[in-house]
Parts: C-alpha cells; structure tokens; sequence
C-alpha cells in the first residue's frame, strides 16, 4: 500500500515528499525532458505522488503484431494466455497501409497519474519503492473510475473481467508466473519476449507527447539490413533498402 | 488440469441452422487442427465412401492445436480437414493449412475447433463472439457480404463488430469481455462463391488455405466467412515453464536482431532461425507481418504502398519470371497487386503459375487461340507475362468464364475434359505429379517430399527435410559458398533428431538411397513429425523442424529438445519426441483409413507419368521447377552433396520401395491398407473394424 496520505480540507497531515513537477498525461503543460527532477518541494497541503522509476517505450514501426507481448504478459501475470487480459494492447489492422495499421498501446506511468487520482480506494496507487503505478488487487472494488480515467485511447487500464478487478502495467513487478524479477530494476516480460526489440524501457521520464514514448528503435541493429526503414518517419529507405527482387 | 485446450468444440450445421458444443476431451488424443479434423470426420459422417468434396455431407473442419495463444514460438497454425475439391481424381480427405490469427482468437473465445456440416439455403456467414454464436444472414437481404472479394468482406466483418482499436465489450453485462482486437475472420472470394475446384480461404492480408480447394467447399455450403473474437484466455500446464521455454528457444536459437548469425545463405533455409524481410515490400516502406505467437514474423509485409499485405514467398513471386520476360523488369507494383488480387478472389496462386505454364506450352503447339482445343481469346487480347494477363487470367478463373470454366475445374479435370492429360502430363507439360496437384518439389531428386505426397492425398507442403538437405545445400553450391556442415555431419545431426530411428542414411537421396529402407524410415517419421507437432499441434512449417541452425551449439538446431518443453509446458504430459511422433504415426493411419474407405489401393499411388519419363531438369520461368537440386547423398563409402539433376523415378523400384515402406507401417503391401494388428495397437481397433466392414482390412 502506498505510503502516502493526502491532507483534505480538514486538516489531516501529508508528509513531505519529493515529487515531480510537470503535467503528464494529457499532452499539455510543461516537458520534463530527459532528467529526472529532484528534491522540489511544495507546502504540506498537496498531494504528491513520486515518479514512476521506469517507463516503457515503443517503436510501433517496427512491431510486427505478433502479439507476443500480450500473450506473454498475461502468461506472466496470470499463468493464462489472453489479448484482452494483457496489460499492454497492440492495435493491429491487417487491411490498414503502413504504418498506420499498428499501435502500440503501452502504459506511460504518467508523472500525474489521473488513473490512481481516480482511485478512491487507493488500490490503483504508486509503489513507494519504484513509483511503478500499479493496482493493489485485493482493495479493488471495480467501480473503474481508473479505466474512465486514463486520459489515452484505448484506456491503459483494463477491467479484468475473469478475475473481477481493474489492472495495468506494473512493469513486471509482480509476476507469479515468472522466473524473472520484474519492476524498473529488473526485467519485462513484454520486452524479453519481443522478437524485433520493438519495446524497450527507460528509467528516464520520457518527454510526455506522443513521440516521447514512441521512439525509433530501429537504427542500431540489423532492422536496416533486413530492408526496413531506419528513419524516424520510418519511410525513407537508403539504397540498399530499395529492393524490388524476392527471394526464394 | 489446463492443459492449453479450449473445452469446447464449434459444430455448425449449416442445414438445419443448429450449433452445438461438443467435448473437447473427447479429441485431445488428436492433438488439435489435422488429427482433430480428421477424427471429426470419421465421427460425423456415416457413408465414409463420400468423395464429392461440394456434397453437403462433406464436413469440413478448422482449428489448431494445443498451443496456438500460448507463449510457444512459432505454433499457432490453424488447420482446415475435410474433403477437398481440387483433388483428381477422387476429392480424397485431405487438409490444408494458414497463419496468422484465427486458431488463437478461436480458443480464446472457448473454442478448440469449428466444424461445419451440411448445407445453408442462402448465404450465410458465422459470426463467434466468444461462447456466443449467430449464423448471419450474408446476402444483400442481410449483411451483403455475399459478392464482396476477400478483403471487402473482412472490413466490412470489421465494421459490424467497431473494431477499431478501442475498447468494446462482447456482451451486455460489465463482466462481458472487452476487446480491442479486430476479429479473426477466414473468408472465400468469388472463386470460393462461384465453386471452383481452386479456391482458396483468406485470413487478412495475405494468410491462406491454398491447396485442397476448400474455397469452393465453403461456397458449396453458401458459407461466405467465419469470424471469431475470442476475450477469454487460454490456460496452460505450467505457465513459467512455457515462458521460459519461449524465452530459451527464441534467444538461443532464434534470430537475435542485435546479433546476427546466418548461413553464407539464409532465409527461410534457416527456418527456426529464419528473419523477417522486406523483400515482399518491393522497395515499399513496410513493418514485418508475424503471425500470433511468433518469433520470426516472417509472414510477408505490410507495406507503406497498401500492396500484398501479409502476402509471401510464393505469391509474391510466380509472376516475377513471366513480368520479366514479357517486359524486362519486375516491378513491386504488379506482385503486390496480383498477391492482391489472388487473394481477393480466393484462388490457389498454384493454380495461375500452373496454368499459365501448360497453357504456354500448348500456344507453342498452336492448339490456343479462337476457334482452337483452348478456345480462348487471351493470348491475342492480352500479352502474357504482364499484369494484365494474369489479372485477366484470374478474373475469368473466378467467374467460370471463357477459357476460365475450364480452368476452374484445376488443370487435371481441364487437360481431360480437352483430351490432353495423358499426353502433357507424360511430357511434363503438365507437371501434375500427384493427385492433380502442380508440381511442388521433386520426387525424381529430392524424393521423400514425392512419396510422402504420393501416399497422402496432396503435395505434403511440409519443408521439415526440404529446407535443410535440398535448399541450403543447392543454393549454397550454386553460389559458391561454404556448407554450414558437410553431409556427413548433417547426416548425424539428423539422426540424433530423429528417433526412435537414429538412422544416418536416411537423408541418403542418391539412386540406391531413393528406394531403401531408411527412405521408408524418413517418409513414415517426417509423415508423422509433421501431422502432429505441425498439422495438429499447430507449430509452423517455416519453424520447425530445426535441425541445423547458426546459433545452436555445434550448428545444432532445436528440434527434439523444444517440441518436448512445449508439450510439457502447455499440456502437462512428457512426452519425449519419439512418443509424439507415435502420436503423429496414429493420425496418419486415421487418414489412411479414411482414404481406403474412399477407394485408395496402392495400385492407384502412382506418380504422373512425367516423373518417370522425363529427366529432372530447371525449368526456366515455372517457379516450381526453377532449380536444379542438390542433396546429401552416401555412395561409395562415403557421405557428399551431389546434384541430382537428371535423373528420374524408375517406375518398378518405386514400386518395390511401396512394398517396403507399406510393411514398414505395418500395412499389408498388396493394397497399401492396414492391418488390423497394427490399428490395434494404436487403440484404433474401431479404425479396423469400419474397414473390416468395407473388405478393406490389411491382410
């Protein structure tokens, strides 16, 4: 349970807290950049919730939608294989034109995280070691106020419906069906699995806009060698690139 | 306790509108897709001697195995079983296989298969939202998918669920599922609609049941599409230990894409190891297309140009040689959009490479053109070799038109009907060298692909042994470069992989080798590797077998160690490779019965004549026939890669080695039929009794 208290209006205390500045979430207000801030800190009446240690990012031009990642993070969280009980959610259209057809929905561990906000039991909290967002199971009462919440489309909470509580991404932290340690000093599954290294993570709060979490991963590997586009627009092909006779 | 099945099986009947649950336990012994298919038939249809593939009897079903979903690299195949229509000339029992989706999204909505039967008085199509499913009204009096092509009919699938990667629910209640998916639909065009015999069935870009002619078997049912959303999750044995499994195949044997390892030559001959390519981009920006589940993605493109999504290999590829011919390029546009169009139709891209080929080699003789044997206008009207022709070519195929009502029959129906099969079959100008399936790879050189074709009732399409002993070792001499082992040692590799044979000498493909004993070994132990772990469990011909792989301790590839990780972390059972492919073993006398109740005696396993007659030699612009092959032969003491160009199957040796191979599975060799000793002890004694009945027994 997350150790923080939240003065109302009555009087109750908060202790002090280190805590980010910036808006996150929502695609306006202040950019972090790359830094992480420290030791800013306001007065006994806000409420603060400490960064998030660790962050997903995606590079949705090379994903290949497989799914492994979902299958692989429902396995790890609930020893069964489900699309829709992964926590995160790859958008594939297979009719749609690159590279529009694809999105990689991934939980940004927003510095303002409007799903714990929302919350109103505090299940859905900060850890108080990483900062990971996650949902403490047990105080769940599914009212999904988070899943309303999440200011991003498709919602990056999901209501598990088999199980009958709101979920996310937790970074692996509590993996029962993993021999891995997970959370932002250990491993992902999503990431581990991911035969292209599409995911990848950072303990850097990415800048919060869209292109801060969706990032090209595709030049410093063999991605080029394969045909693919390196480019940031993943469009622009070099020569080698431009092959128009297959193979066998 | 879980073991990655779903519990129920889908059974549609299409003629009374009914739907019903059958016990998925009652089929695991099958393991899944083929072996499930197969023991469905033989459940539900009475009159076993069936073989008109568009009777309404004929029961036609799809799935896949116990690991599609799952965490197991590479393994979510889904397979169709049931009688096919392209098959000459008996429409025998036969199967067919895709990529992509389906049998995942399947079991995720509770389902391990669906099975059709009977015969809809209107079109139709099924729609599964998970445990719930609707027969839905498919003409333009309902959800007017009824004329749409392939693609058409799956966005429009798309757009009655609102897929449109937010979340929805499946149901009413908040405990309904949600979804962000798109369905999961298979689909036929107008060739699948209008019954031809070379029809194929499409999954979203570019995923198809090619061979078989199960399109036009959809279209004999007025059956326009299957889609399924499935929201539900599927549970395994020993979850951490598929994880792990996965984690342990794919990074150290897979492709690592920040590490390379190839041959001098790679894909797909890497096949486990194999990695994506944009090759089928032609020069378009474009992501790999991986199926579910997979580690290599190595199903086509989709590209930045919209062409030939998730389209590959071969479809990609017959019309490059013609293209170039007829205008000196090849261009990305004409391939992409022709993968398109095949696909869109729902025809088998073999039957387009064939008939362009056997066409042209009667327009040499004069026989085409207006008024003549072919009476046909296309050859005047249209410039073979451009895009135009072939999409022409197609069009008229799919609409039974012109010379294309001929066509739609599959080119051994076409050649009788015009008094030319005998003759072109015997020159190879119709390579047709089993069961009226084109030519795939050859029996004169690379021989166990022939004769497991020949004693199936289709081109296996199975690359275990292909890729490795005629792929690699032909395109590594053609250009010069280095073996990734020499044959001796590919010979033990193999061995070490193959149990409970353990025999070096079955990769031995030289002229004594072709007819021996270790042949016999190499066709029943690839035979059942494949139906099981492969057609019915669901891992991927383009992954598996692995025998040799640049990233495997002593170019070791992974078979025989994974195939029994999955197994055990997905089912529970261990189950060590030898008693898989006694698995495999027990489907394929489950086919071979069906067979025989169908009329198969051995008399009738006979190769197109060609094969016997004409020497193996690279046909120049027939993809099927475009190399000349190279394999691993033993003569003289002594292990070598040998080109076997040339050379051809002696007619009574290929008889002789039936004898053996028939006794080999304890079949009795005067018929080719199994004896009841050994149904029985693969506890199919009621396989026995159903042929004992028909005089079809083994003695």
């Amino acid at each position: 349970m997350a150790d923080i208290e939240k003065k109302e209006a009555t009087g109750s205390g908060v202790s002090r807290r280190e805590f980010i500045t910036g808006v996150g979430g929502v695609g306006v207000g202040a950019v972090l950049g790359g830094a992480l801030l420290k030791g800013i800190l306001l007065p006994d009446e806000v409420y603060a919730i400490p960064a998030s240690e660790g962050y997903l990012l995606v590079d949705t031009k090379k994903c290949a939608t497989c799914a492994s990642c979902m299958l692989a993070c429902s396995t790890a969280h609930y020893g069964k294989a489900s699309l829709s009980l992964s926590r995160i959610q790859v958008m594939n259209d297979p009719l749609g034109l690159y590279p529009n057809d694809v999105a990689q929905n991934q939980c940004r561990q927003c510095p303002y995280p409007a799903c714990v906000d929302a919350c109103p039991t505090g299940a859905n909290h900060a850890d108080p070691e990483t900062g990971v967002r996650m949902v403490d199971e047990a105080k769940c009462i599914g009212c999904e106020r988070c899943v309303q919440a999440c200011p991003f489309t498709p919602s990056r909470m999901q209501w598990n419906h088999e199980d009958k509580h709101a979920q996310k991404c937790d970074l692996c932290k509590d993996t029962p069906y993993w021999n891995e340690e997970g959370g932002p000093e250990g491993k992902q599954i999503c990431m581990q699995v991911c035969p292209h290294n599409a995911i990848s993570f950072t303990k850097d709060v990415p800048v919060q806009t869209d292109a801060g979490y969706d990032v090209n991963l595709r030049k410093d590997d063999a991605w080029g060698q394969f045909g693919f586009s390196t480019e940031d627009d993943g469009m622009t092909l070099s020569g080698a690139q431009g092959a128009t006779y297959g193979g066998h | 306790m879980a073991d990655g099945y779903a519990p129920r099986i889908l059974k549609v009947d299409l003629t009374t509108r009914e739907v019903e649950a059958l016990d998925t336990e009652d089929y695991k012994d099958w393991g899944g897709g083929v072996g499930m298919g197969a023991k469905l038939f033989w459940d539900l249809v009475e009159d076993k001697t069936l073989t008109d593939a568009f009777d309404p009897r004929n029961v036609v079903s799809i799935g896949g195995g116990a690991f599609a979903g799952t965490p197991v690299p590479s393994a979510a195949r889904s397979a169709v079983a049931g009688l096919g229509a392209f098959g000459y000339p008996v429409n025998w029992f036969t199967t067919s296989n895709f990529g992509g989706r389906f049998s995942a999204m399947l079991k995720l909505a509770g389902w391990q298969m669906v099975t059709v039967v009977g015969k809809a008085d209107s079109p139709v199509w099924i729609d599964i939202r998970d445990d719930k499913v609707e027969i839905r009204d498919a003409a333009e009096s309902g959800d007017g998918l009824w004329g749409l092509d392939a693609h058409e009919t799956q966005k429009a699938i798309y757009e009655i669920h609102g897929a449109d990667g937010t979340w929805r629910s499946t149901g009413a209640s908040r405990d309904s599922g949600r979804t962000t998916q798109h369905p999961a639909v298979l689909t036929i065009g107008l060739a699948g609609e209008n019954m031809t015999r070379i029809a194929s069935l499409i999954h979203d870009g570019g995923s198809g049941a090619g061979q078989g002619g199960f399109g036009g078997v959809f279209g004999s049912k007025n059956l326009k599409a299957i889609s399924v959303i499935g929201t539900g999750s599927i549970e395994v044995a020993d979850a951490a230990m598929v994880l792990d499994a996965r984690l342990w195949a794919a990074d150290q044997y897979g492709y690592q894409v920040d590490g390379l390892k190839s041959f001098a030559i790679s894909n797909p001959c890497q096949v486990f190891s194999g990695m994506p390519s944009a090759s089928t981009g032609f020069g378009s920006p474009a992501r790999p297309e991986g199926c579910m589940n997979c580690h290599k993605s190595c199903h086509g493109v989709r590209a930045a140009s919209g062409l030939g999504n998730g389209s590959h290999c071969y479809d990609t590829q017959i019309w490059q040689v013609p293209e170039k011919t007829a205008t000196g390029a090849v261009t990305g546009e004409t391939q992409g959009r022709l993968a398109d169009l095949m696909q869109a139709l729902s025809i088998n891209a073999l039957a387009l490479d064939t008939a362009g080929f056997w066409l042209g080699k009667l327009n040499e003789k004069g026989l085409v053109g207006t008024g003549k044997l072919v009476d046909t206008d296309i050859f005047e009207k249209y410039t073979f070799g451009t895009y135009e022709w072939a999409e022409e070519m197609l069009h008229r195929m799919a609409e039974k038109r012109e010379v294309g009502e001929l066509l739609a029959e599959g080119p051994a129906r076409a050649a009788e009907k015009i008094g030319r099969l005998e003759e072109d079959v015997k020159s190879g100008d119709l390579p047709l060298q089993e069961w009226g399936y084109p030519h795939h790879y050859d029996g004169r050189t690379e021989v166990a692909w022939g004769l497991g074709s020949l004693l199936s009732s289709r081109d296996i399409n199975a690359h275990d042994f292909n890729w490795i002993c005629m792929w690699t070792v032909t395109l590594h001499t053609l250009y010069g470069l280095p073996m990734p082992v020499e044959a001796e040692e590919m010979a033990n590799i193999i061995a070490k992989k193959t149990p409970p044979y353990n025999d070096p000498m079955i990769i031995d493909m030289s002229d004594e080798g072709m007819y021996s004993e270790s042949m016999a070994k190499l066709v029943s132990w690839h035979t059942a590797y494949y139906m099981y772990y492969k057609n019915s469990m669901g891992l991927c011909d383009w992954a598996y077998a692995d025998f040799v792989n640049p990233y495997g301790e002593n170019l070791e590839g992974l078979t025989g160690i994974a195939e029994p990780k999955y197994v055990e972390g997905v089912t529970g059972r261990v189950e060590p490779l030898e008693d898989g492919i006694k698995r495999g073993t027990r489907i394929w006398n489950l086919m071979r019965a069906l067979y025989i109740l169908e009329g198969r005696h051995r008399d009738q396993e006979v190769y197109g004549d060609y094969m016997y007659e004409v020497p193996s030699m690279p046909v120049p612009g027939y993809m099927l026939m475009s190399t000349p092959q190279c394999v691993p032969v033993f003569e003289n003491g002594e292990w070598s890669y040998k080109m076997v160009a040339g050379r051809m199957c002696d007619r009574q040796k290929t008889e002789d080695w039936k004898s053996i191979y028939y006794e080999f599975e304890g079949w009795d060799p005067a018929s080719g039929w199994p004896r009841r000793s050994t149904l029985e002890g693969m506890d199919m004694g009621f396989v026995a009794d159903e042929l004992e009945a028909a005089g079809k027994l083994g003695a």
